[in-house]
């Protein structure tokens, strides 16, 4: 596989109430393009990730919606859905147009906008990526993931301390990105004191409801094109059950293990070269479960590591979110998958300034939809 | 919210689910709920094992704390879902209850 990541570009991921969809999309689709030392006519196909613009904003048809608004008339542009997991299977979706020879550069553009609702809304919109079932049982998406923590702490132990552990340390890598939501530090205790919203989650155990946008430029750099310095080595995607309770596990998400285990294999690589990933932390429990499930860790031997910092910046083993994950950088959900590549990509770089990984030369991102019913994951590498 | 043809249809599985017992394999209270729970919550949804290993996802109703633990039985009941607006359907549906 021949993609590189030619062009970046994020905004500010938070609580924009001044800032419009439309003014997001130019935000991060011009650095994206500035990046690449690109113009807009250098772009083939605009592939957009988001999930809720239909039932928040009464908006659907986005690529017209997007491709007029950034001034890339005429180019095919269309929307890709895969609730929290948009952006990663429109980065995938891209890839694919790319391998498949029509296009020589897609520009990804991943963007949610959460917080101009009410949270009640903003929940219910969000258990659309679950299942009828669900829905009647008044299950909210904290619940499905607080279901597979009281699972997980009844196997292995785990506790609700070692959960409140993965926000202070996603707190403590957003407090070095300027573009997170949260530059807050939190400690255990505080994460711990915060009210419960589904048992054993806490509010603080959540990733929050944040508006974002983040883009991407992807290039194929087949016969003898330049190569940049970050190529994409993996792109796989898996599904699995929609619901929880349909499945055997509630302690594994089967759908990342077999969307890892397939791009280990296409990238020849192996979990302990990742020097540094971007994991779907959506609540406490989901970065130890991805842990996990990634294979960087035996079940029930994840949280133990975390608690000893073994994943935090600075240490001499894989460092994990240096973005401050979904919990600390804040969560878009059609932006997210796309803010992973973002991240990873300045990481390989060498320009993610004071959360630069040293010697970071193979990254992962995973990203997930739902409660796990589907699971993207991509391996990047500098040169 | 609520389709009346949707919930008609879904008639024959609420049927096939009564009076059926199991035992929870999981659970959580929520206590942020959805739209049309407010008048509910907190509330436990459990996930539990049937008798016929059909496993789903269901809110508990009349329980006490000491029911929420993995192992505790159940049974299938119908119950109104949620609150709806005055004009909506009354979705009846299933929840479960201790025993």
């Amino acid at each position: 596989m021949n993609i590189s990541v030619t062009g970046i570009g994020i905004t500010k991921f938070g609580e924009l109430w001044g800032v419009s969809p439309r003014s997001m999309a130019h935000e991060a689709c011009e650095a994206a393009l500035v990046d690449a030392g690109l113009d807009p006519s250098d772009i083939d196909c605009l592939i957009i990730a988001n999930m809720l613009s239909g039932m928040l904003g009464a908006q659907e048809h986005l690529g017209a919606f997007f491709s007029e608004e950034l001034d890339f008339f005429h180019i095919p542009s269309y929307k890709v859905e895969g609730a929290c997991a948009s952006g990663g299977l429109a980065v995938h979706t891209a890839i694919n147009s790319l391998l498949g020879g029509e296009y020589t550069r897609v520009m990804v553009l991943g963007i949610e906008k959460m917080t101009d609702h009410k949270p009640e809304l903003v929940s219910s919109a969000l258990m659309g990526a679950g299942t009828n079932e669900e829905r009647l049982s008044g299950l909210t998406f904290p619940g499905a993931y607080a279901i597979l923590a009281k699972a997980h702490m009844e196997r292995y132990k785990t506790t609700e301390e070692q959960l409140a552990s993965v926000a202070v340390k996603n707190h403590y890598h957003a407090s070095l990105n300027p573009k997170a939501q949260f530059h807050s530090l939190l400690t255990v205790e505080k994460v711990m004191h915060s009210a419960c919203v589904a048992d054993p989650l806490r509010l603080l155990d959540c990733s929050p409801i944040s508006d974002g946008a983040a883009a991407v430029i992807l290039q194929n750099t087949e016969n003898g094109k330049r190569k940049t310095e970050v190529q994409i080595i993996a792109s796989q995607v898996a599904t699995d059950t929609l619901g929880v309770a349909q499945r055997k596990s509630l302690t594994t998400l089967k759908a990342t293990e077999v969307a890892a285990q397939k791009a280990y294999r296409q990238a020849h690589i192996l979990p302990k070269d990742i020097q540094v990933a971007e994991v779907h932390d959506c609540f406490t429990i989901a970065e130890i479960l991805a842990m996990e499930d990634l294979g960087f860790f035996e079940k029930g031997k994840a949280a133990p590591a975390l608690v000893r910092g073994e994943t935090t910046l600075g240490s001499k083993q894989l460092v994990v979110n240096t973005s401050g994950g979904l919990k600390g950088c804040g969560h878009p959900v059609g932006a997210t998958g796309v803010k992973q590549i973002v991240e990873i990509t300045q990481q390989l770089r060498g320009s993610a300034g004071k959360r630069q990984v040293n010697g970071a030369r193979i990254g992962l991102t995973h990203n997930v939809g739902g409660s796990g019913g589907t699971c993207v994951v991509h391996i990047l590498k500098g040169i | 919210m609520y389709s009346p043809v949707k919930l008609w249809r879904n008639q024959k599985n609420v049927q096939a689910l009564l009076g059926k017992t199991g035992v929870i394999v999981s659970w959580t209270v929520v206590r942020v709920p959805p739209e049309g729970f407010s008048n509910q919550a907190p509330y436990p949804v459990v996930v539990v094992d049937l008798e016929d290993k059909k496993r789903m996802s269901v809110q508990m109703v009349d329980w006490e704390p000491k029911h929420c633990r993995i192992g505790q039985r159940v049974r299938v009941i119908l119950r109104r879902i949620s609150e709806t607006s005055s004009e909506g359907i009354i979705p009846y549906g299933v929840k479960v209850k201790p025993i």
